[in-house]
């Protein structure tokens, strides 16, 4: 189980969701550590064995932690959410 | 274009202690400084600062060292220069950094330029890493002092080098309990170490820091042991951890289960090159910095001379060396516009800096063994995923330059351009476990990014 070491961080929330499900992050959270918190460690689909993929560097240099956002693939550990946005699992590039 | 396009005297790419220490300067001398940095706030890895308004670090205590980011952070948000964040520089030409900065396509014009874009971990391929929840050291530090995420409840930590030290002590400050902190290094090849840190004052102060930390909380470092294998169903739920012999090779006999629910494995770090091979810098492979470095004179400039690099992209060497590079990095450049050289006491600050920590890092180059940790059906290539298998039959076929692996099963072609299996593709399709990679060969976007970020470049070459 994963969580956050403070609950009153003193950031606002921020609603978006991922795969159609409401979740709640903090303001400057990035993609990424509002999903891990979140309990949602699976970001990707890997490219030919379709297995599960997550955060493995956490600083932009992997590529693992690929989403869809509006169309784009973005880094989620590199991309910090806004409030409504639309997350889907990424896929292949 | 307007704002698409800025110009300054000086282009800092990283907003690390390098980059800091140097803009930092260079501003203060006059000139005008435009630092981009891919985080969204300044401070690099080591002082990576939580977002704005959050209360994240609190209750993590930090080492002394960091008494100087703080310090160096001050100064750099108050000195009178343009520091562009969420900037990723995606290509370069002297006097030319081209960037996307939310969304859009920008680029930097500029007379000189100095890099400090740091490094990463190395990864070390073995069976089940690529499961979610096993990521590197550094992603757990990110993750708890940039973010104040709690990563899990039950941890491994397995790698090399002195990372894992703030990766373990995060880790205990936000709660978590470490059931294992494993070195692959014995604690004989360790001591060598002991020259580099007994004697420079910072790091002693920083070594005792860590060893109290450790002891507060009841945890201690296993020598000669590291991480085999991770299990799970969608995500670790297990490691297999034992012990390594003197080169790192897996004594399987020794293999024991415990239950986890996170994994951080950092085997070092890997300098970030790219960036300066592209302006035309040269490297040279040195195992003690942590592979291939960019080359620079003792004013730190490269081959191309208008291209200054400091910190870990020169070698890894912690944030002192860096900070101290990126000092001289400034003295040089204010020099060459009076006609004089750099400070030698500057130079000579960087150069005693560097000297402790190579002697330090010579105890945690990357052990050869532990290429044996991957079976032949783990993955290498997590981008294309490619099994350790077919790069051995790739290389069989095609050759065992890092080229033909490459064209041979796809490894080290998807997004990450082989920054991540790079350092050990080679040794590990060719069965030569010391194999030295080659060269890393430089692709245009350096960073992926939008097809329209490329398409739309100011002053696309
Ligand atoms: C995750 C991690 C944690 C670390 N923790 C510690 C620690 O606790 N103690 C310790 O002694 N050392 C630590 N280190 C080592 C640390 O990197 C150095 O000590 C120090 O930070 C190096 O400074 P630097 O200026 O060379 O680079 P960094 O501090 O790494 O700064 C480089 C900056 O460049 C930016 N950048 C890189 N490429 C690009 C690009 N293409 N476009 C735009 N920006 C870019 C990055 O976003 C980063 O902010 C850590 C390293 C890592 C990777
Ligand atoms: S986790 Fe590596 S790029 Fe995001």
């Amino acid at each position: 189980m994963s969580g956050r070491l403070t609950d009153a961080d003193g950031r606002e929330r921020v609603e978006f969701t991922f795969e159609g499900d409401a979740v709640s992050a903090y303001a400057g959270d990035t993609i990424a550590m509002a999903l891990w918190a979140a309990q949602a460690a699976a970001l990707r689909r890997s490219s030919s064995a379709g297995e599960p993929r997550g955060v493995l560097c956490n600083m932009g240099v992997c590529y693992e932690c690929l989403v869809t956002v509006d169309g784009h693939n973005v880094r989620s550990c590199m991309t910090v959410v806004r409030a409504g946005m639309v997350v889907e699992r990424g896929g292949r590039q | 274009m307007s704002d698409l396009v800025i110009d300054a005297d000086v282009g800092v790419v990283g907003a690390g202690p390098g980059g800091m220490a140097a803009a930092t300067r260079l501003a203060a001398a006059g000139l005008s400084v435009a630092v981009l940095d891919e985080a969204p706030r300044a401070g690099g890895q080591i002082y990576r600062q939580p977002p704005v308004g959050a209360s994240a670090s609190v209750g993590i205590p930090e080492p002394p060292s960091h008494d100087q980011g703080h310090a160096l952070i001050h100064e750099f948000e108050r000195a009178r220069l343009l520091s562009v964040h969420g900037a990723t520089v995606w290509d370069a030409r002297p006097g030319r950094l081209w960037f996307e900065h939310e969304g859009r396509s920008r680029l930097l014009r500029c007379e000189r330029i100095v890099l400090s874009p740091g490094a990463y971990d190395r990864c070390i391929p073995f069976p089940g890493w690529t499961l979610p929840g096993v990521v590197t050291a550094g992603a757990l530090q990110v993750m708890v002092r940039g973010f104040g995420v709690v990563p899990g409840q039950r941890a491994l930590v397995a790698g090399s080098g002195p990372l894992l030290l703030p990766t373990v002590t995060a880790l205990l400050g936000a709660g978590v309990e470490v059931v294992a902190a494993l070195e692959a290094s014995s604690r004989w090849r360790a001591l060598r170490a002991a020259p580099g840190v007994i004697g420079n004052a910072a790091r002693r102060r920083e070594a005792v820091w860590y060893m109290k930390q450790l002891w507060r909380h009841g945890a201690r470092l296993q020598w000669g042991w590291t991480v085999f294998a991770c299990e799970g169903d969608g995500r670790v739920q297990r490691a297999i951890i034992g012990k390594v012999d003197a080169d790192g090779r897996p004594r399987r006999g020794t293999a024991r289960t415990i239950e986890v629910d996170v994994v951080g494995a950092g085997f070092g770090l890997v300098p970030s090159i790219e960036l300066g091979l592209r302006l035309g810098a040269r490297s040279r492979y040195r195992p003690e910095r942590g592979g291939y470095c960019l080359v620079v004179d003792e004013e730190q400039r490269t081959a191309e001379p208008t291209v200054f690099a400091a910190g870990e992209i020169c070698g890894v060497g912690g944030a002192e060396v860096a900070a101290a590079e990126g000092a001289v990095c400034a003295s040089a450049i204010l020099g060459e516009l009076d006609g004089r050289a750099a400070a030698p006491e500057v130079l000579r600050a960087a150069r005693a800096e560097r000297r402790a920590a190579d002697t330090m890092l010579r105890a945690f180059a990357p052990l050869p063994g532990l290429n044996e940790l991957a079976r032949p059906d783990t993955l290498v290539c997590r981008c294309e995923d490619v099994t350790r298998k077919q790069a051995q039959q790739a290389a069989e076929v095609h050759g065992d330059s890092m080229r033909a692996i490459k064209m041979g099963c796809r490894a080290g072609m998807g997004p990450c351009q082989a920054r991540i299996c790079g350092p050990s593709l080679q040794a590990m399709a060719t069965g030569q476990n010391a194999r030295v990679m080659d060269r890393p060969v430089v692709q245009v976007p350096l960073k992926a990014v939008r097809a329209d970020t490329i398409r739309n470049a100011p002053e696309a070459c």
